[in-house]
């Protein structure tokens, strides 16, 4: 999911994911970085991202990967999922004794 | 789906640029995360190092994304395969034997099936063929079970039984086709207006025939087959108004059909309309069908059963007050609906659906012998397969090993298997399939080559199971520790191998068997006397134009330089003509009133081949005269009403008086004393249809220009080989009426060869099986005793340094094989027993339990038995102590 997010903000290259996740995550979530690439594998198998390559800010060839429509539509029902889900934790956590 | 299915498909086949771009994209990330350390001050080495590890383990990342994208199953088969094709090279005899089984059995259950699809399985080429019907009357009492129907039947029935959405006649001939001097005879068939539309076929060109085409005065019309059209037009586009001169006459092309038009077996060429005088349409020739044949297409909704109640009904209301009502009943007429393709090739079907049942049962002795002889080598290899589980190798690729390993021997098998089926329908080409029913039809084709394949595949995947289980079964512990010792391998898989030998004896026992009986009955027909000496007898057929031979006395002049002119060339003892011959395939019955004879209550009046003869017809046949003379040529040609008949009709109508003098009139009426044809002579009685037939209802001969037929045979009996003459009986024909072709020109004992295809081709065909099935059989002995000699080496040694003699080692082999042929064996008693009784229909004269060829059978397969376990038995009394024991 954050995958999906920090590549539809923007085509990034491998790296470049890593550091938007820690980036938009404000430095909370930091991804074992060898296990970045069988995700983006799974992912691009699953035809929610593709990949292209191209020329990287410094002038390097890098692989970008873009998210694709069913990325998007994917991304949103995860986030819809994750935000009801959030949701109902909180809910729950907010009970008070005098509520049950 | 199917985008995932392209990206794996794009790793798989650009598998290189796949990797290459895994190792750039990895390398990328170290790079640019190298730098990063270094621009947050990190000393570039430290950077580098500190990249590595943070990045983790590349290879296992790399094998991570390759899962990830669904390559490693791939890449795993792609090494089973790869080591499976190693291990069939390593053992070339064991692959060798493995491909000829499979490729035979495959080959051979291809080319059978290929004649089982084409004849019984596969639907007529119309618009839902399961609706048509054929109708025929049938006089069972006058013993005339099918006598066609004829053109009354179709005008009284069209459109007058609700059952029928559609009713069609048509009726085969031949014709003499092409302007003079480059005429031919072509197979025609003449068909009513509606044929064309019930069958569901619309012209390629052109239109099919009109209602008012079937009266004579405007019939002058041709719709042609494609094949016509290519042959003699060169596929003119312009052809409809162009004519083709059929029998002499003008007719203008209509129509083509197109060119998958194939009605049944038919062979016409030309289709005609099957035009009639309206005064021959009505009830005076309700029952003269015989040539013509009715087809019907059912109603939507109606089953035969319904259309054969009305048609029943209809029957009888065109029946009631009919002078001839109580003379039809008393012959039993009934008019019959049957479904046109099964009733078509409803003779074959025993004999082919039991050439497929022998044809697999061949395959199963193939399969067991090659599961048997995978299940040595499994044995031999059960210490790999128990290292493999004991050191982390999963079930799952154990099983999918052995899957590879079978699915390459079955497909390896399955190509040649292929190429054999080929090589096989051109072998039963000769064996006359085309001339069964729908045989001329039999093709291997892209379809039948798919299906070989999968097949192939099937019968790998069913020898998988019990090698798979094999290997699978049990601990690995006990394996590893008993194949150590090299001692016999366990009970469970060495029953397993047993039983699948003897359930191979027992196949190969019961092929045997009904092959012996196949050939015994075949003998038994073969030696039935045809009543006449077909030896040295050439016929041929001819057809007169009524237009070049409008009377009699045409005809008689014709007739008479044709045979003046035979019997005068060298090579020729006697020359005659007839209306029909024996073993024509022609075999129509018609009625014969008796003067003075009384039938008893309820008697019908018969059926009995006639037959015009001409010249010395009886000396050219070798017919034997029983009593009284032979029809003289000369009083032939003068036309005299004299008639010779055969033992049979001469028995039926005076079984203890003498059959000459009596008096007899062609058709179902006595007539008057000037009409009448006077008996001078009775001659043996000859087989008309196949030697099977039953006894005869009897045949009367009479001068051909009382009964004439455009359609003759010419008959010659030879002083040399009978087909070296055709050329003379050709050249006879064209010195005297270049216009008129001779076609099937064919010695008698072709003919009489011919009728027994369906009784030859099984013979051979189950001898073939058989004869291969033994040699399975012989293999897999040897295979099985083999092995175990193998297995027990150290065991025989040992017993023989204790004292054994080698001949009891021997003994005890020869002995283990002998159980279980002999059990196999028993088996096959009994599976010869069913064998015998489901063959039955397609046996002559022969009961299903054969003692003498059971015997036979037993002994050919004891015998092969003992040779193939005797070469192992052997090598096991020669092993050396001093060798295995040291």
């Amino acid at each position: 999911m954050l995958i999906l997010k920090a590549v539809s903000l923007k085509p990034l290259h491998g790296y470049g994911v890593l550091l938007r996740i820690r980036q938009i995550s404000g430095n909370a979530l930091d991804i074992p970085q060898g296990s970045l690439y069988p995700a983006l594998y799974r992912l691009e198998t699953q035809g929610l991202i593709v990949a292209e390559w191209g020329q990287s800010e410094n002038g390097r060839r890098a692989k970008y990967y873009t998210v694709t429509a069913d990325g998007r539509k994917r991304l949103r029902e995860e986030t819809a999922g994750w935000n009801r889900l959030a949701a109902a934790i909180a809910a729950a956590l907010d009970t008070t004794p005098d509520e049950v | 789906m199917l985008k995932r299915t392209a990206v794996i498909l794009r790793a798989l086949f650009g598998r290189r640029r796949f990797e290459e771009s895994l190792t750039d994209e990895l390398r990328f990330h170290i790079e640019e995360y190298t730098d990063d350390l270094v621009r947050g001050g990190m000393p570039r080495d430290e950077a580098e190092r500190r990249a590595r590890i943070e990045f983790g383990g590349v290879e296992t990342i790399r094998e991570d994304c390759r899962e990830a994208r669904g390559l490693r199953l791939f890449d795993e088969l792609q090494q089973d395969v790869r080591y499976g094709l190693r291990v069939l090279r390593k053992s070339p005899s064991f692959t060798g034997t493995a491909v000829a089984t499979l490729a035979i059995c495959l080959g051979a259950n291809l080319t059978i099936f290929a004649v089982v699809d084409t004849i019984l399985l596969r639907p007529l080429p119309f618009p839902a063929p399961d609706r048509l019907v054929r109708v025929y009357n049938t006089y069972p009492k006058a013993d005339v079970p099918d006598d066609g129907a004829s053109v009354t039947n179709y005008y009284e029935r069209r459109g007058r039984i609700a059952a029928f959405s559609a009713l069609a006649l048509c009726r085969e001939g031949t014709a003499i086709v092409g302007d003079p001097g480059s005429v031919e005879r072509e197979p025609v068939m003449r068909v009513t207006a509606d044929f064309f539309s019930m069958l569901g076929v619309t012209p390629a060109v052109g239109r099919s025939f009109t209602e008012q085409e079937l009266d004579p005065d405007s019939a002058r019309v041709a719709i042609l087959t494609d094949g016509f059209w290519r042959q003699r037009f060169d596929r003119d586009p312009a052809i409809v108004g162009r004519t083709v001169r059929v029998d002499g006459v003008e007719r203008t092309v209509v129509g083509v059909l197109p060119s998958s038009f194939r009605f049944l077996s038919s062979k016409a060429r030309l289709f005609l309309p099957l035009a009639s005088a309206p005064s021959d349409r009505g009830p005076q020739n309700r029952h003269s069908g015989s040539s013509s044949q009715m087809i019907a297409r059912l109603g939507p909704g109606v089953t035969i059963d319904a259309a054969q109640a009305e048609l029943d009904a209809h029957s009888a209301a065109m029946e009631a007050g009919s002078p001839t009502a109580k003379m039809i009943a008393d012959a039993g007429f009934r008019s019959l609906v049957m479904p046109l393709h099964a009733e078509h090739v409803a003779a074959v079907r025993p004999v082919l659906l039991f050439v497929q049942a022998g044809a697999i049962c061949l395959l199963l002795v193939g399969g067991v012998n090659l599961v048997n002889l995978l299940l040595i080598r499994a044995t031999a290899r059960a210490r790999e397969m128990a290292i493999r589980q004991a050191i982390g190798g999963g079930r799952a690729r154990i099983v999918r090993q052995v899957i590879v390993e079978t699915m390459l021997l079955s497909l390896a098998g399955g190509l040649p298997g292929i190429a054999f089926g080929v090589v096989g329908l051109r072998l039963l080409d000769s064996l006359g399939v085309a001339t069964l029913p729908l045989g001329a039809q039999v093709a291997f084709d892209v379809r039948l080559a798919v299906l070989g394949v999968a097949f192939a595949g099937v019968v790998g995947l069913a020898m998988t199971i019990p090698v798979a289980w094999y290997s699978l079964r049990g601990s690995t512990q006990p394996v590893l520790s008993s194949e150590s010792r090299a001692s016999t391998s366990s009970r469970g898989v060495q029953r397993l191998r047993h039983g699948f030998l003897v359930a191979q004896v027992a196949l190969a026992f019961a092929l045997l068997f009904a092959a012996g009986l196949l050939a015994l009955s075949l003998r038994r027909v073969e030696s039935i006397a045809p009543g006449f000496r077909p030896a040295n007898v050439l016929t041929g057929e001819i057809s007169l134009t009524v237009r070049a031979y409008p009377d009699t006395a045409a005809r008689r002049a014709f007739v008479s330089r044709l045979l003046t002119d035979l019997d005068g060339r060298p090579g020729i003892a006697a020359s005659g003509i007839a209306t029909n011959v024996p073993f024509s395939g022609r075999n129509i019955k018609s009625a014969t009133a008796v003067a003075g004879y009384v039938p008893a209550p309820g008697e019908s009046i018969r059926g009995h081949y006639a037959r015009g003869v001409g010249g010395r017809y009886f000396e050219a046949m070798g017919f034997t005269l029983i009593e009284g003379r032979f029809l003289d040529p000369a009083e032939i040609q003068r036309g005299e009403r004299v008639a010779v008949v055969d033992e049979d009709f001469a028995r039926h109508y005076w079984p203890r008086a003498s059959a000459l003098g009596h008096r007899i009139f062609p058709g179902p009426n006595v007539g008057t004393a000037r009409e009448a044809f006077t008996i001078v002579g009775v001659v043996s009685a000859a087989k008309q249809t196949g030697l099977i037939d039953r006894e005869s209802t009897g045949t009367v001969f009479y001068p051909y220009s009382s009964v004439f037929d455009t359609e003759l045979f010419v008959l010659a009996r030879t002083t040399m080989a009978p087909e070296r003459l055709a050329s003379t009986l050709r050249d006879a024909l064209r010195a005297i009426d270049p216009s008129l072709g001779i076609g099937n020109v064919q010695s008698m004992d072709t003919r009489i060869a011919d009728s027994l295809v369906t009784r030859r081709s099984p013979a051979v065909l189950a001898a073939f099986f058989s004869a291969v099935a033994l040699v399975l059989t012989a293999i897999g002995i040897y295979g099985v005793v083999g092995y175990a000699v193998a297995a027990r080496r150290r065991e025989i040694a040992l017993r023989i340094a204790l004292g054994a003699t080698p001949g009891r080692m021997r003994r005890t082999f020869v002995s283990m094989s002998t159980r279980l042929v002999g059990a196999g064996s028993l088996l096959g008693l009994g599976a010869a027993w069913v064998a015998g009784r489901a063959m039955q229909a397609i046996l002559y004269g022969v009961p299903p339990m054969h003692l003498p060829i059971l015997v036979a059978t037993g002994l050919l397969v004891a015998a092969i038995s003992i040779g193939a376990c005797l070469i192992p038995a052997v090598r096991a009394a020669r092993v050396s102590p001093t060798e295995l024991l040291s």
